[in-house]
Parts: structure tokens; sequence; C-alpha cells
């Protein structure tokens, strides 16, 4: 388990991540007009992305190193939250990324 | 109906396509720092993770989703047996099921090549919009597929280029900056808005809970489980909320 994975066996995890990226990402898609799902489903998906950039998001602003950081001074913490305040003033998306990135710079330094 | 005028409706539909193309390029135009600053740690990862320059740029190409490249490189740099870094992959990308069961009503008319070729350009952040501005009423009527054409060319553009240019500049980006930040900026500001409803935000705060718990968890199952906890809470969160008469489900 020491040796990095090179050449043709390298070649082929690359071919074989394509694999899983196309067929994940065209499954459903691909079945058409011929899948009816039900009410309860189309309803549930509605939520998909807010649950699954949550999954994301939550860990990757909480988590460092493998590890919990849940101090308030976590400046991915500070960062996200000055981004979520500036959205409640203005729905504009690049001064938000811009004062999220401020805060999250501003602590990382000085906190 | 002649042929002058057959042909004067062929022009107007060209246009009327063109022109949806163009309105999805721009519609996706605020979260593009997040895709590029995204793609840019990810091609330095890739080469920092011991991949050489050609087959980063191979991968970045072939694959295209960061966070299961992501995944990836440490076990390529650890030997590990073949499948199991293409199982890591997979189950990384799970999420893209759900995403394509979502979009699923929205072309379900188009032709096969379409929503394969739409299929594999959508992305994490393409997604998001696309299911945003269909829940506010603001897709555009007609040439949707046309629409979502040209959201995810853009980001597919910026991502990519901002990929190979962390590639080819690995050892000159400054890592310690945490530029990939951005990235989780910009997801949160697309989400951030549809958290004002109480489905959206239970889920969200299910799917964050079980993430933070389930990371150890091996193949990136944490990822996929934490989803689907925050789905099916948002789903019973909205089931036990009344509508109002005649609202539209």
């Amino acid at each position: 388990m020491t040796e990095p994975v090179t050449g043709i066996a390298l070649a082929v995890v690359i071919v074989g991540l394509a694999l899983t990226t196309l067929v994940t990402r065209t499954s459903f898609l691909l079945a058409g007009s011929r899948l009816k799902l039900g009410h309860r489903i189309e309803v549930a998906l509605r939520y998909a992305p807010v649950c699954t950039l949550s999954a994301i998001i939550v860990p990757d602003v909480l988590m460092h190193g493998g590890t919990w950081d849940l101090s308030p001074l976590n400046p991915r913490l500070i960062g996200v939250v000055a981004a979520g305040l500036w959205l409640c003033v203005s729905r504009n998306i690049v001064g938000c990324l811009a004062a999220g990135l401020l805060a999250f710079t501003l602590a990382r330094l000085y906190l | 109906m002649g042929i002058d005028a057959e042909y004067r409706q062929l022009v107007n539909v060209r246009s009327a396509r063109r022109a949806a193309f163009h309105a999805g390029q721009r519609a996706i135009l605020p979260s593009l720092p997040g895709s590029a600053a995204w793609g840019l740690i990810s091609g330095v990862a890739m080469v920092k993770g011991g991949l050489a320059v050609p087959w980063a740029i191979t991968m970045s190409l072939l694959v295209y989703g960061a966070s299961a490249q992501l995944a990836a490189l440490p076990l390529i740099a650890a030997g590990a047996p073949l499948w199991v870094i293409v199982a890591t992959g997979f189950i990384t990308n799970l999420r893209f099921v759900i995403y394509s069961a979502a979009l699923r009503p929205h072309f379900a008319n188009e032709p096969f090549r379409v929503r394969a070729v739409l299929g594999f350009f959508m992305t994490d952040f393409t997604f998001t919009l696309f299911m945003r501005r269909a829940q506010a009423g603001t897709l555009p009527e007609t040439d949707r597929d046309a629409w979502f054409a040209g959201v995810c060319s853009n980001n597919w553009l910026t991502w990519q280029t901002c990929a190979i240019t962390g590639i080819v500049a690995a050892s000159t980006v400054p890592t310690q900056w945490g530029l990939e930040f951005t990235g989780t900026l910009a997801l949160a500001a697309l989400v951030g808005p549809s958290l004002n409803v109480r489905p959206a935000l239970v889920g969200a705060v299910f799917a964050g809970v079980v993430a933070l718990l389930s990371h150890g968890l091996p193949f990136r199952l944490g990822l996929f489980c934490a989803a689907i906890v925050g789905i099916i809470a948002a789903s019973v969160t909205d089931a036990f909320r009344a509508p109002p008469a005649g609202a539209p489900a």
C-alpha cells in the first residue's frame, strides 16, 4: 500500500472515476418520461439542494484537519456568518462572497 | 406556409434558443468566483497530492468532479486497490443521482443526447441554481435546455480553466490563504435564500449534523447519508405543514 498508483492502473482509475461521474449525473435524467416518481418523492426532491449542500458546507466550515472546530473564533464560521448577514440585507451574491472572504481573512490573520 | 415564412420561423426559433443560452450564461456569473477558486485549489491539490501534470489535466477534463477527484487523491498516493478508489469516487458522487432525479421532470421531453450532455455537465453549483430558479418560478418558459446549457458551459469553462491553471502553476498558488473557502461561500450564498421555509431549515440542520457525525465513515459515505437524512427530515416537516388552500404543490 505504499507505492502510488501509476501508469495503466492510473489510467484505469481515471476512466473509472469519469464513469462514476457520468453514470450518477445522467442516471435518472436518461430515464426520461418513462419513469413516474410519486408525489411524495417529488416533494422530497425539492429539498435535495438545500440538504446536500448543507452536508457539504457544514463540514467545510466546522471541520479542520479531520477534527471538529466548533469554536466561535473559527475563521470559517465567522466568514459564513458574515456572508449570511450580508445575504439577509442584500441578495447580491458577489457582495456576499466579498463580505465572507473579508471576515474570514481578518479572523484568520488577527484572531 | 410559404418557404419564406418557414425560414423566418426557423430563424426565430434559433435566435430564441441562442437568447436562452446567453441568459443562462449570465445567470451563473455571480457564482463563478466560487467555481474559479474551487477549480484552482482542486488543480493545485491534484499536483501536490502527487499526480503528474498530464495525468492531473486528463483527470480534470474527464472526471469533472472536484469532490470525487479530491477523495481519490490520497488513495491514489497510497496505492489503494483500484476498486476501492473507484468505489470511493462513486459514493462521493451518489448525490448526483438525487440531483438527476430532481432535474428529470424538467427535461423529460428532451432528446436522449440532450439529457445525457446536460447530465454530464451538471454540478453542485449549476443544479442548485436551476432548482432555485425553478422554485422561484423564474426559469425561462421555453428553451430550458438551452438556458441550462448556458449555465453549465460557463461553469465548465471557468472551472476547467482555473483547474488547469492550478495544475500547471501549482507551486506558485498560495494555499495558506484558504482560497477554497470561496467555493464554500458561493455554495452557501446559492442555497442560503432557500432556508426561508421551515422544512428546508430542518433538513439543512439534520444534514449538517449527520455530516459532522459521520465524517469518519469509509468511502465518504457520510455525505450521502447526511443528504438522505436531511431530505427525509425536510419531507416529514413538509408533510406536517398544512398547505394553504389552493396553493400550487
